[in-house]
């Protein structure tokens, strides 16, 4: 095959790397934010309207006395990373990806879990944080049904 | 099979600026955001943030004899909202029992404690009703029941048998534990709570803990030792120097919640 003649497939799998990574940096910016907010922010009043202080100041807040938001950074961060080799090509990192978010999606739905039933609160920087890992998931989907190549 | 193309350094060349804007940003946002803890940074000369005063005329006295530390006829009546199971009570609570021992037996000083849980926080209420139910026996269990539900807010709150921890804390303070049980399912701990809750809803309690000192609603940041002190302590040499001045001169410096002093 030649390899600079690039087939249909192949572009298709490189937009659809490219819009991962790029949504994986969308993540990473809203789980930096939320983890430079767990060390610095000044503690705000429960307010009747949101309970995104309530989420963050919550026993979940931390694991292992690390930020949660810390292990989501690192984790798109690391998706971030993975999309960007399978846009280059790197078949090997897609299927890591795919791996990847689905972890990433069983943990999303378990801190969702925890915010509607345990702590009984949501906070809006969580959610997108869901929505950014529903989206890695779904452009993964998209890769396997358009049968996208790297 | 398909070989793996060669794509030279640019992948990782994105990664590693990727990486490198990212704990950039990162830093440039905590040294932005990073700010002393309200708690125990805030010296106590300061400059006060605006304190928005409130009206208290017109609002329901809330649970009658209310939680209450100090006479009614005390020139400085502090009156707090709060919520068991609001992490910033909890967080204030150490600062505001602090203040409490720092002018018990001042005849000049009066702690009110209301309830107002918040809807979200979906064990706020039975927990306030607890407290209520302890300090029906015993005036003075309220506060030990307060201290148990703050102390261990971490654990009860994410707890799905709350309520038997609530009888725990009961055993370990000393109350009749049947009573306790009783006056959790009954009537009067609870018509306690809403009463509260009505004076906070008719005074637009929109957050929690909310502490306000002769009518003037303090800024949470300001609800520190320090600041708290300096608060109380202006507001008491006002009161002195009111006291002191000519008749005609004298002005109130409040009326709302001293006004309603004779229902705290």
């Amino acid at each position: 095959m030649n390899s600079q003649v690039e087939t249909a497939g192949e572009s298709r799998g490189r937009w659809i790397a490219f819009a991962a990574a790029f949504v994986a940096v969308l993540g990473l910016a809203d789980a930096v934010y939320l983890t430079v907010h767990h060390y610095t922010a000044t503690p705000v009043p429960c307010s009747i309207f949101e309970g995104c202080e309530t989420v963050l100041t919550s026993l979940y807040a931390e694991f292992a006395g690390i930020p949660t938001a810390a292990f989501g950074a690192l984790a798109y961060f690391v998706a971030f990373s993975l999309a960007i080799l399978a846009a280059y090509e790197n078949r090997t990192a897609w299927k890591l990806f795919g791996v990847q978010v689905v972890i990433m999606a069983a943990v999303t739905c378990w801190l969702i879990y925890l915010q509607a039933f345990v702590i009984g609160a949501f906070c809006q920087f969580c959610l997108l944080s869901a929505i950014t890992t529903f989206l890695l998931l779904l452009l993964f989907a998209i890769s396997k049904v358009k049968r996208a190549q790297f | 099979m398909k070989e793996e193309k060669k794509s030279g350094g640019v992948p990782v060349a994105i990664i590693v600026g990727v990486l490198v804007l990212v704990v950039l940003g990162g830093v440039l946002l905590y040294r932005s955001s990073a700010t002393p803890s309200p708690n125990t940074a805030k010296p106590a000369n300061a400059s006060p943030q605006p304190q928005a005063t409130i009206s208290t005329q017109n609002a329901p006295p809330g649970a009658t004899p209310p939680n209450a530390v100090g006479p009614t006829t005390a020139s400085v009546i502090i009156e707090e909202f709060a919520d068991f199971q609001c992490g910033s009570c909890g967080a204030s609570y150490p600062v505001l029992r602090d203040i409490i021992k720092a002018y018990s037996g001042n005849p000049n000083f009066r702690f009110v404690y209301r309830n107002f849980p918040l809807q979200m926080h979906d064990k706020a209420y039975d927990a306030a009703v607890a407290a209520e139910a302890a300090g029906l026996q015993n005036p003075a269990k309220f506060w030990l029941m307060e201290e148990q539900l703050f102390t261990n807010q971490a654990t009860w709150s994410i707890n799905q048998n709350y309520r038997d921890i609530f009888v725990e804390y009961a055993q370990k303070i000393g109350l009749d534990v049947d009573k306790f049980k009783a006056d959790m399912s009954g009537m009067q701990a609870k018509t306690r709570v809403d009463q509260d809750m009505s004076r906070g809803k008719a005074l637009a309690i929109s957050s929690t803990p909310t502490v306000i000192v002769n009518n003037k609603i303090i800024p949470y940041a300001e609800v520190t030792l320090a600041g708290m002190k300096r608060i109380i302590d202006a507001e008491m040499q006002k009161s002195t120097a009111t006291q002191q001045a000519p008749p005609q001169q004298a002005a109130p410096a409040s009326s709302g919640v001293n006004s309603n002093a004779g229902n705290k």
